[in-house]
This record gives structure tokens, sequence and C-alpha cells, in this order.
């Protein structure tokens, strides 16, 4: 039982990692229906300026999060506007999807100019002496993990729900066309749809840095199994990555432990198949009716 | 002047010219390696000692009256990338030589071109036991070493374990790589050659963050130690995740615990993990002084530390092995290099060891099991594991074929 206890908390804070930036993939798709693959670079970039001000500059890491949250909303916009407003205009299909990838390339080249290719080492904020609950050990760190992406997600959906500004973006998802006829400046929501799916990337590549290492690469394993995560859970739906991003993230530590480690990544795959084969929007997501 | 003459006269001048130019002409030796991601460290430190050879044998005249350039290569630890690159230097750069390859991996997936082309390849780093017997059904073989082969690093891991620490119950974990589970494989073999079954083995990807389910496995199953084939980062991973676990047992592992990587990011954690190693950061002897001060300087790494020393120092001595196989040679012909290698009749004075007659025909491997020693992570650095080594560092060890169980020896005495 205490193994069981133990695979699961490491699960849940592996999948909390994934959910998180695969709710960053679920942000922008809600209002554009377009991705950014580059949400790992995103968060990879958000991670290493939150190495920089913290080591190099000596910052808090907390009085850190923010700066990193802006540039990580900066870096969004900057995405939207080069790579994904003009495949938009020309209503071109699948433009974005190559532009978000190269951009997520240049990134990577970037970073790797700038901070060096090694993996370095994030300064734990808290300490690293592992918490015992129910029997296992759980650091400091994956509870903040944890509860800070819990936090994140809960207060988007909070902004979205109950703000003028986010029910501007519901609109948006709703119907794009009727929206932009309301009144609405599409545009600007899908902007700043951006600017929000990058700043949940860096705010999450600042939480969980301090667990994984940081470095130009850490991104892309991430930014792939996130995507998997939003696949099973529904692009549509914030709580179908939080439950899609625990299903995968215990599915890999209990099968390393009670099957294979060498399969360990098998079953959330295999999941995946299933799921675009019997429910394609996702466990939680709504079937879209595209009218052609 | 007669017509006659002065055609004569031109002629004869315009080939001396042309073979002053041919003189003149540098000795291109290729370098390849990881200068970026997970491995890295070990690239760009066998870089940097390739780097320093070259500019003392340039400095002092060169070989054979002629510079040598060195064209390098990033592979990022990729097969395929190493492939493209040997086809290039090859064809295109006609490299006489090749100094390098980090990653077991790529060392087996690229040598055959050169193989092929009769060109020689010093594998200063990689470790894979196959390495140097890939082309063993072939009458010539042009892959040389001067690293210590994983056939070594792995009964000296398990004698460590066994015998030396008395270890009974070992759990093996290795990356899925070509380097990590030729290593497993290896480690199986000398752990079975003293009647003992791993009671875990366990695989783990490059760039895994959790190492949880791997460590509960080896907990579980009651493992004494660990024993690792991996490199830096996941190293750094399953030292952190024993952290996490509250569960410490020793780490004995292939000589890549003593990365940087490694180091810096278990902090804590990694303290105390031993690794073979066939050079340790100290200057123990003169030709080793002067070979650290003078990589501090030119390279001034953080804290003084080289990212990885043993890359560093087989690196430099490649390239000294390969510029005493061209001198003797008296040719940048790849199968007189190949022939002068193989019979190497003057010493050469390395960092790791003199290299006095390295290699012979059927054998390819400059370092014997009697040469590494067991380096200890202590206060961040690398240290000797134990007083005895570091008494005589200084006696430099030399090539000895028949020494295959020198530690089991040492540790009896």
């Amino acid at each position: 039982m205490q193994i069981l206890t133990q695979l699961v908390f490491s699960g849940i804070a592996l999948g909390m990692i994934y959910a998180v930036i695969a709710f960053g993939y679920q942000l922008t798709f809600q209002t554009s229906d377009t991705l950014n693959f580059g949400q790992g670079e995103a968060l990879m970039l958000g991670a290493l300026v939150g190495l920089t001000l913290v080591a190099t500059f000596g910052m808090n890491y907390w009085l850190c999060i923010p700066i990193v949250c802006a540039f990580g909303a900066l870096q969004g916009v900057v995405v939207e506007r080069i790579g994904v407003r003009p495949a938009i205009k020309i209503k071109s299909e699948f433009g974005w999807i190559m532009s978000t990838i190269a951009l997520g390339i240049i990134f990577k080249n970037v970073a790797e100019n700038v901070w060096g290719r090694d993996d370095l080492k994030f300064p734990s904020p808290l300490p690293e002496a592992p918490l015992h609950l129910l029997g296992a050990n759980v650091l400091p760190m994956e509870l903040l993990v944890v509860f800070g992406a819990l936090a994140l997600m809960l207060a988007v959906e909070f902004f979205n729900r109950r703000t003028i500004w986010g029910k501007a973006v519901v609109a948006t998802f709703n119907d794009r066309e009727a929206a932009k006829l309301m009144g609405i400046n599409t545009g600007r929501v899908i902007t700043f749809s951006y600017a929000l799916s990058s700043l949940t990337a860096a705010f999450a590549g600042m939480l969980i840095a301090p667990l994984t290492l940081t470095g130009a690469t850490m991104g892309a394993v991430l930014g792939l199994k996130a995507f998997a995560v939003a696949i099973i859970g529904g692009l549509t739906s914030g709580l179908g990555v939080v439950v899609g991003g625990l299903i995968l993230g215990i599915a890999e530590t209990s099968t390393g432990y009670y099957i294979s480690t060498g399969y360990k990544d098998v079953p959330g795959l295999v999941l995946l198949l299933i799921v675009l084969a019997y429910k394609p929007a996702g466990l939680f997501g709504k079937t879209a009716i595209k009218k052609v | 002047m007669s017509f006659a003459l002065r055609t004569l006269v031109s002629s004869i001048s315009l080939a001396l010219v042309s073979l002053a130019a041919s003189a003149a002409e540098p000795i291109k030796i290729g370098v390849d390696g990881p200068f970026t991601g997970g491995s890295s460290s070990m690239g760009v430190s066998m870089r940097d000692g390739v780097r320093m050879a070259t500019d003392e044998i340039n400095k002092a005249g060169g070989v054979l009256g002629r510079q040598i350039q060195l064209v390098e290569r990033d592979d990022e630890a990729k097969n395929e990338r190493g492939v493209q690159i040997a086809q290039e230097l090859i064809d295109k750069e006609h490299v006489v030589a090749l100094v390098g390859y980090i990653n077991t991996g790529v060392a087996l997936a690229s040598e055959r071109f050169f193989q092929d082309a009769k060109i020689p390849v010093m594998n200063n780093v990689a470790t894979g036991s196959l390495i140097t017997h890939q082309f063993d059904d072939q009458p010539e073989n042009y892959v040389f070493r001067n690293a210590a082969a994983d056939a070594i690093q792995a009964p000296m891991i398990v004698d460590e374990a066994v015998v030396r620490r008395g270890f009974k119950k070992v759990a093996i974990l290795a990356d899925s790589t070509n380097y990590g589970q030729l290593g497993r494989a290896d480690l199986q073999k000398a752990l079975a050659a003293k009647g003992i079954k791993p009671v875990a083995e366990e695989k783990f990807n490059i760039k895994d963050v959790d190492m949880t389910p791997q460590l509960l496995k080896a907990k579980e199953a009651g493992a004494e130690a660990i024993l690792t084939y991996g490199i830096g980062p996941e190293l750094a991973q399953i030292a952190n995740g024993m952290t996490k676990l509250g569960w410490k047992v020793p780490m004995i592992g292939s000589w890549t615990l003593s990365m940087a990587n490694f180091i810096d990011n278990a902090g804590p954690g990694g303290e105390g993990a031993r690794m073979p190693q066939t050079f340790i950061q100290e200057p123990t002897t003169p030709r080793r002084q002067s070979f650290i001060v003078s990589y501090l300087k030119t390279f001034a790494p953080k804290n003084n530390r080289m990212d990885s020393p043993v890359s560093a120092a087989q690196g430099y001595d490649s390239v000294y092995l390969l510029a005493a196989a061209i001198k003797q040679a008296g040719s940048t012909d790849g199968p007189k290099i190949k022939a002068a290698l193989e019979d190497l009749k003057t010493p050469v004075e390395g960092v790791v060891t003199t290299y006095s007659k390295p290699f012979s025909a059927r054998d390819h491997e400059a370092i014997t099991a009697n040469i590494p020693v067991f380096g200890e992570v202590k206060g961040q650095r690398v240290v000797y594991a134990y007083e005895a080594d570091a008494k005589k560092a200084s006696e430099v060890r030399m090539k000895d074929a028949a020494a295959k169980a020198s530690t089991v020896v040492a540790a009896k005495k």
C-alpha cells in the first residue's frame, strides 16, 4: 500500500506538470482553433529567464514569478503576431502548425546560445528534504507544483467566467464570426489568449525547474507529453487536462513499477489511441459539429 | 636563354612552388563529439584537450613540417548526425584521421565509413566494448581507442561493489541508449562471474524527470548498492530521486558519474558516488601538472574544475598518439598511419599514461584494466576514492595486457 501511495503521489506531481502545460494548449485552441506547438519552448524560456534572475541577479524566487509571467506573456504575443496571425488572416488551415514549430526551434536555438547547452541546476526555493505524507515521501517542491498549477488554472477559469474580458474569450470560442459581429475585437482576444497561454507555460517552467533540470532542451519531451494529455483530456476542457495529466502521470509511474520501466510510456500512449478512436474530442471535450 | 631552357626553368620553378605548397598544406584531422546537449560536458572537454595538444604540436613546428588543422563537428549525440559528419569529413574535408566519439551509439554507427575509406579513428572517449571489435571479421581494423572500455569498467565496478565493499544485493539502473544497454550487459556478465544476479534491473530514458518507479523497485528488492550506466543529467535525477525517497545507498557506476552535470545537479545527493577514472584532476606528475595548469589557463572552467577531466586528458593524449604515428609513418596515408599506430617505436608520454607500444595488429586498446583507478565525488569534485591510489598516483601505470584482475589483487593486499 505504501508503495502504491508513493507511486500515486509521484504520478500526481508528474501529471500536474503535464497538465499545466496542456492547459496552455487548451487556452489558445479555445479562441482560435490553433495551438502553439512551441509550448514546451515557452516553458523552457520561462525557466531559464527565472534561473538568470535567481542565480545571476540574486533575486528572490517568489518575486521573480511575476517577472517571468510578464516575460511569458510577451513571448506569447510575439508568437501570435509572427506565427499565427498571418495564418489566420489568410484562413490557412495548417500554416500555423509549421510556423509555431519553427518559432519553437528558433527559441530553442537562441536559448542554447544565450544559456549554453548544458542542463543547469535551479536552486530550490523550498527545503529539499522530503516530507512524509500517508507513509510516502513527497518533496515540498512537488506540492508547490501541484497547488501552483491548480491555483493558476482556477484563476484562469475564474477570469473566463466572471470578467468581461473572459466573457469575450468564451464568446470568441463559441463562435468567432458572431463574436466579431457583436463588437468583440476577436483578433485582440486571440493575441490575449496566446499571451495567457505562454504565461502559463512560463509559470509552469518556473515551478518545475527546481524539480527537473533546466536547459534549452527541457521543453521538448514535456511539450510532447503535454500534447498527449491535451488530446486525452480534451482540447476544450480545463478539467479535462487536469484529469488527463493525472491519468498519464500515474500510468507512467505505476507501469514503471508494476510492469517494466522499459514500457512506462506505453499505457499512456495506448490510452491516447483508444481515446482518439472512440472519443476523438477527448474524455471531457465537447464534440464540435463542424459545418462545411 | 633559349626557348627550351626557359620552359625548363619555368617548369622546374613551377614544380618547386607546387611542392612547397603541398609541404605547407596543413594536415586535416577531424574532431567529432557532442558539443551540445546532455553529453556536452564530455564532448567539450574532449575538444578542449584536443585543441590544446594541437596547439602545442603546431607551436613546436607541427608534424612532418606541416601544421595540424582540426575540423570540428558537433554530432549532438545523435547517431544519424554522426553518420552525416563521417561522410562529410571523408568525402569533402579529406581528413587524414579522426579523433573523438563520446557516445557509443554514434561511434558504432559512424566508424564503418572510416573503416571503408581506410582512415584511422582514434576513439578517445566512447567506451562500448564492441567499438574496437566491430570489424573483427575484416583483415584490417582502422579503429583504435585510448579510453577504458566497458569490458574493463564493468568488472571494476562489480569488484568495487561486491569484493571491496561486500554488497551482495545490487540493482542495475541503465539508460535506454546503446551506451546504457551495452554497459548493462557488461555489468551482468561481470556479476555473473561472481555468481551474483542483480536484484533489480531497470531502464530509464534520456530526459526522464522522475525516477521513482525504478528506485522503488530497487528499494523493494533490498538493493544495498545501485550500479549505474547512464550520463550526467539522468544520473543526477537518480541521486535526487533517492533523496526524495529518503533512501540512500551507494551509487557505483561507469566513469560518467564524474561528469560536471551529474555533480552539480545532484548536489549533496551525489556525494560519495564512485566510478573508474583514467585521470583525476590532481597534479601527480609534472606532465599532468603542466596539462592541468595550461588547461585551466586556456579554458578557465567554473571553479577551476574541468567539466570532464577524463575526456580532456584522453582527448589530449589521442592527438599526441596520432601525431607520433604520422611522424613515424612519414606520410598521411591512412594504411601507413594505421601500420605505424600498431607498431609505435617511441613511447608517447601522455597525461593518462606513457604509451609504450599501446597498440598491436590484434589489440587496439591503449588502456588496460590496471590503468584506471576509482574516483569519488567529494566536496563537489572528483578525488581519489582510495588513499593507497592517491599515494601511488605519481607512478605512471603502464599498459599491461595481462592485467585482468588487478583490482581484486589490490583489494586483498
